[in-house]
Parts: C-alpha cells; structure tokens; sequence
C-alpha cells in the first residue's frame, strides 16, 4: 500500500498521471515516458527490473533536466534505502554534476548509513575541490562515515586534496585515527608531494600514525626519504613496529627504481648512526645486503669485543642471498658456542635454496647437501629438507627421496617431495620418478594433507593452496 | 605477373583422385592460384571451370569438400549450377551450401530457395539457416510457412526469421502458435526482430513486440528464463521509449 502511494506522490510531483510502460501520450516527448517507466521500474521493488532502470539513469534520459529530477524529486520519494543507494550509484555514474546538491544533501543530512556513505561517494564521483573540505570534515565522524569519506577522498579529483591533508596531518589536536586515516588517503593517492609530511608522522608520538607513515614510505618512498625512515625505525617502540620499520625500509632498499641509491642512503645513515642507533640497524642493512655492507659485517665479526662480534654474526646471518655461504659455512664450523652455531646455521639453512641467489640449481643442491651435513638437530635437518624443495629439480627429487625412510625425517621429506610434485612441468617431465616418490610418500606419511596431495599428483590433478 | 595455369594440370589430376588421407601438398598449387584469382578475371574464370568439371564428376567427397571451400572463395554465378546440383546429396549437401552462402549473386539465393523446397529434414534446416545467413528478404514467405510444422523445422525458422527481421518476420512470428522448445525460439527470434528494427529505427514496430512479449510474461514469471525475457522486454521497451 504504501509503494502504491509512493508512486502516486511521485507522478503527481511529475506531473503526469500513471500510466503503463506501454501507454505514452501522443505528443509527449519520448523521454518523459522513460523517465515515468525508469521510476516505476524503480519503485516496483522487483530485483530483477531495478538493474535495466538503473541502466537508463546511467547512459538514457539525456540532459541536466532529468539529472534534477531523479535527484530532487526521484530519489528523495524512494523508501527503501537499498533502491536509494542503488540509485545514488547510477547517478555517480551518469556523471552529470547537476545531482551533486542532492547528493551532499543525502551526505550530510541522511540519517540512513547506506544512503550516507552511497552519497558520499557520489559526491567523490561527481565534486572536485568544493567538496574536498566537506569530505575532509566528515572523517571526524562515526565509523561507517569515516570509511566512506576516505574512500572518497581517495578517490575525488583535485589538486587541494594533498595540501589540505597535510596540513590536517600535521594538527596533532586531531585524534590517531583521523591522522592514521588521512596517511591512508595520501598513500593510496600516491601524493608524493606528501613524502615530507610523511616522514615527519614516522616520528609522530603516537605511535598507530608513525606506523602507518612508515608503511605508506615503505610504498611510495625513496632514497631521499631514507634518512627520516631510518629515524621512524630508531623511534619505533615495540619489536613488531621496528619489524614492520625494517620490512619498509627493505621495500624502498630493494624494491624502488632508484633502490641503489636507496641503500647507499641507509648505509651513510648507519656510519653516521652512534652505536645504540648502530645495532638497531644494522640487521636491517644485512637484510639489503651489498658489498659495502659486508665489509662492515666482516669488520664486526673479527672485533675482539663480544658484542661487536655477535652483532656482525646477527647480520651474516640475515644476509638476503648466498654469496655469504662461505662465510657462513665456515663460522658454522669453528662457531665458539652451541647458540651461535644454531643461528648461524639457520641463515644457512634459509639461504641455501633461494630462488634470486647467484648459484645454479646443481650449486643450490650442493649446498643443501654441505648445510645438511652440518645439522646435528633433526629438526635443523627437517626444515632443510623442506627448504629444499624450492630447488626445482629431479635430482633435489633424488636428493630428498631416501630421508623418508628415516622416521624422524620422514614428514619433512614427504612435505618436500609433494611440494616438488606440485610443479606440473617437473612432474610431468619425470614422472616415472614420480609416481614411486608419491607412491612411498603415501605409504609412510600420516598427514592427511601431504596424503590427499600425493593422491591427487598421481593422478594428475592439481591442489589448491590454501590462503594464509 | 600472370598465373601459368600449365602449372597446374598436375595438381588438378591429383585432385580428381584425392581422397582423406592421401598426400595433399598439391593442394599448395591451386590455394595459390585460388589467391591469385583476386583481381584475375580470366585466371578466376579458368579455375571456376576446373572446379565445376570435378563437382560435376564422379569425384571423391573430399574432392567436392575442398572444392566448395575454394567456391566459396572465389566463386561467381558461374559455378552456381554445380553447386546447386549438390544441395538435395546428404553427403555433399552443406559444403555446397557453405560456398553457396558466401557467393555474392543472386543465382545462389535462387539456387538455395529452390532447394528448400525439395529437401527435408536436416538438409532443410541447413537451406533456412544458409538463405538466413545471406540475408534473403526474399525467402521470408517460405520460411514464414515452416513455422507451424515439425518442432525442429519450426524453430529453426524462427531463428531464421529472427536474424532476416524485416516486419514480415515479424508479423508471421507473432501469428505462430507454438509450444515447448519452438515457442522458446520463437520468443527469441522475436526480441532479435525488435532489436533489428529498433536499430532501423523502426521503433513502433519495435515497441509492439516488446510490448506484446511483456504482456505475454505478465509480472509474475515462473522460470529463470520467463525472467531473463521479461527483463530484455522491459529493456527494449524503454529503448524503444527513448
């Protein structure tokens, strides 16, 4: 009853009278009739028929009129706010600006959060710089509001956006949560005319807006923001900040175009870092790696002071790649205790198989083979074998094969050989191999995961991982 | 420079014993002759001739097979007789339509509606799809006539009729009275009519169909397909409207 009325309202308000899709009036123009069928097709609530009204809104009914009078007539006579927010998106769509009073009318004044946040985004769709303060205004508001008053400040074209945040970044009477926001905005706008404000926040006293400037650094930085990246890790608080630090750090180190200079830049910060500010970098440099950071490491490890010596043993062993093998292989084999031994034999147990390494397959294998020789643990020699299987191979196959005849390591090797097997082309290409390795595989492991895997490989289907 | 058609002598003699199976690399002779045909009325009018001797031969299926396709290519009204004589040959029947289809004369529509008067069953349907396929406004009353017998006749000439969508069409298919499967493709044929004449700008017409299919629907459809209709019905509508 009430739609009934809604749509009686609404053709009054049209000024026409109701009439069927098929019944035009002679004389009329064509548009009109549309635009009464859009409405009905609108207000008849079938799911079905809402998409091709919505259709015409996006693409039909040419003209600022018609823009108007969904806007201010239409949409306002709309009771469900499913249909309301549907028909805010078209008209965001439509693209004409002439529903943009309507739409911040809906944005500030809706007390219905879908309508708000779909209006918000009309807004973003339709507005530019006029609408920015506006926007920016409503990210002191409730929850739902804040995310869609990002999102649009995301995603609205304007040049005041940038400084306009930065200057709300920079008010520290605005809450963490607004200035964490507004780091989110400016990072996923790519404002790189934001980076120094950014790299001020990495120091900021609290800490969520200091870790969301140096993750948004981490994706948009570059050398020249090294140094004030370097300084958010020395003020990050906990050991998960100063993980996350260093994660960005390294991103910008290996990851952005001009990543050598990105590196120098975090080496001339450590030389000039004082020693507290030394060993908390200095894993973060070993993690970026180079030749330069390996004569300090080098230097480190044959100090006479403890200290200095572990902290150059720590950074060996997070070393990225395998041209520290020799070294590592060494230190393992004259390491002066048991905890030294392990750390630095789990570096080499990281390292042996890397994919980037500058060893060829045989090389990797070799070294797996010599690491594996030094594990006096089971579980050192378990997680190797498991390692073990990123080298691509029929021999790392031939390699792994024997091990699940040895009960304590049989799990791992059951692990490495599906893992091998799930490489279609290897399998395929040895499948013979294959075939025996799945077949021993399933006789001995007692994993219901690795079992269902080498059943599947046998029979040539493929497995899905799962998401971590 | 002219084609040498002495070259070819050989590989006219190998085809007139082909079969499937036997080496082709003659074939690569005469594809190039057929290319060099373009533009070669002489050289065009020469292989028609080839051709029209071994469709009219006691040649293999794979002979006729491949010579259609090189019709098809290169054909005129010249090679229609030949053709034609295949249309009623169950084996030989569709590769004859093919190079029929694609002959640009009005011999070969003839030679099609003709024939769709002396065959049955699926070599029908074959001869109302090719004449759809061509877009013969001509053949529209024989098609129209086909929509009241055999269910598997009448939708095809709905489909037919749906794709020539001229308001003859139009009007036969709203006439037929059809049930199961054909009143599927019936409806179908329909909205691809009112599609037609809409983007002819025909929209009255246009706006009669849609109409018609949406009343027909009713608000309450029962099916998935019922509501796929009603949707694409109310979507014409109000591109009709427009």
């Amino acid at each position: 009853m009430r739609r009934v009325l809604a749509v009686v309202c609404l053709v009054i308000v049209l000024g026409s009278s109701p009439r069927s899709l098929l019944a035009a009036q002679a004389g009329e123009p064509p548009s009109r009739d549309v635009l009464d069928s859009v409405v009905e097709l609108i207000l008849s609530g079938d799911a079905d028929l809402l998409p091709v009204a919505l259709e015409k809104v996006r693409g039909g009914l040419k003209g600022e009129d018609f823009t108007r009078e969904l806007a201010e007539v239409v949409l306002p006579g709309l009771e469900r706010s499913q249909e309301k927010a549907a028909l805010l998106a078209a008209l965001a769509d439509r693209g004409d600006k002439a529903a943009l009073p309507a739409m911040i009318a809906l944005a500030k004044g809706s007390a219905d959060a879908l309508v708000r946040a779909a209006a918000i985004d009309g807004v973003a769709a339709l507005g530019g710089s006029d609408e920015v303060p506006f926007l920016e205004s409503l990210l002191s508001a409730e929850a739902g509001t804040v995310d869609a008053a990002r999102g649009a400040l995301v995603a609205i074209r304007s040049d005041i956006v940038s400084p306009r945040l930065v200057i709300a970044l920079g008010d520290k009477a605005r809450s963490g949560p607004q200035r964490v926001a507004i780091v989110g905005i400016l990072s996923e706008r790519r404002e790189t005319a934001a980076l120094p404000a950014l790299v001020d926040a990495a120091v900021d006293a609290d800490a969520d807006v200091r870790a969301a400037a140096m993750k948004a650094l981490g994706a948009m930085g570059g050398p020249e923001q090294i140094p004030g990246m370097v300084a958010g890790l020395l003020a990050a608080r906990t050991d998960a900040e100063r993980s996350d630090a260093d994660r960005a750090i390294v991103q910008v180190c290996k990851e952005h175009r001009s990543k050598d200079l990105a590196a120098a830049a975090l080496l001339d910060r450590f030389m000039a870092a004082d020693p507290a500010a030394r060993e908390v970098l200095l894993p973060t440099l070993a993690r970026v790696g180079g030749p330069a950071v390996l004569e300090i490491v080098d230097g480190l490890i044959a100090s006479p002071d403890a200290a200095d010596r572990k902290l150059g043993l720590v950074a060996l062993a997070r070393w990225p790649d395998a041209t520290v093998k020799d070294r590592l292989l060494h230190l393992v084999a004259t390491a002066s205790t048991e905890e030294e031994r392990e750390m630095l034999l789990g570096g080499l147990i990281r390292i042996a198989p890397l994919p980037n390494n500058s060893l060829d397959p045989a090389g990797k294998l070799a070294l797996v083979e010599q690491t594996m020789a030094l594990c006096r643990r089971d579980q050192d020699r378990g997680k190797l074998l498991e390692r073990a299987s990123a080298i691509r191979t029929v021999e790392t196959l031939r390699y792994v094969l024997p091990y699940v005849d040895q009960p304590a390591l049989a799990e791992s090797a059951c692990q490495s050989i599906v893992e091998l097997a799930h490489q279609r082309k290897l399998r395929d290409g040895n499948k013979d191999e294959f075939m025996v390795a799945l077949d021993k595989v399933l006789a001995t492991t007692t994993n219901e995961e690795i079992a269902d895997r080498a059943q599947r490989y046998k029979l040539g289907k493929t497995w899905e991982r799962k998401k971590p | 420079m002219a084609f040498d058609l002495n070259t070819l002598d050989g590989p006219f003699a190998a085809l007139a014993g082909f079969d499937w199976g036997a080496n082709a690399d003659f074939f690569k002779s005469i594809d190039a002759a057929v290319v060099a045909a373009h533009g070669d009325a002489s050289l065009r009018s020469a292989l028609e001739k080839q051709f029209g001797t071994l469709l009219a031969g006691s040649t293999s299926r794979a002979t006729k097979e491949y010579v259609c396709r090189k019709l098809a290519m290169i054909g005129t009204a010249v090679s229609v007789p030949a053709l034609a004589a295949l249309l009623t040959d169950a084996d030989s029947s569709h590769m004859a339509r093919f190079a029929l289809e694609r002959i640009d004369a009005p011999e070969a529509a003839a030679a099609l509606r003709k024939a769709l008067g002396m065959v049955e069953g699926s070599l029908k349907i074959g001869m109302i799809s090719s004449l759809a396929s061509r877009g013969d406004l001509q053949s529209v009353a024989a098609i129209s006539n086909l929509l009241g017998g055999d269910a598997a006749l009448a939708a095809a000439a709905a489909a037919a009729l749906g794709t020539l969508a001229t308001p003859e069409a139009a009007a036969a298919l709203a006439a037929a009275k059809p049930a199961g499967d054909v009143a599927a493709a019936v409806i179908d044929a329909r909205l691809a009519c009112a599609e037609a004449l809409l983007a002819k700008g025909d929209r009255k017409s246009a706006k009669a169909i849609y109409s018609s299919i949406s009343t027909a629907i009713g608000d309450a459809p029962k099916t998935h397909r019922e509501r796929a209709v009603r949707v694409a019905a109310k979507r014409g509508l109000l591109a009709a409207a427009e």
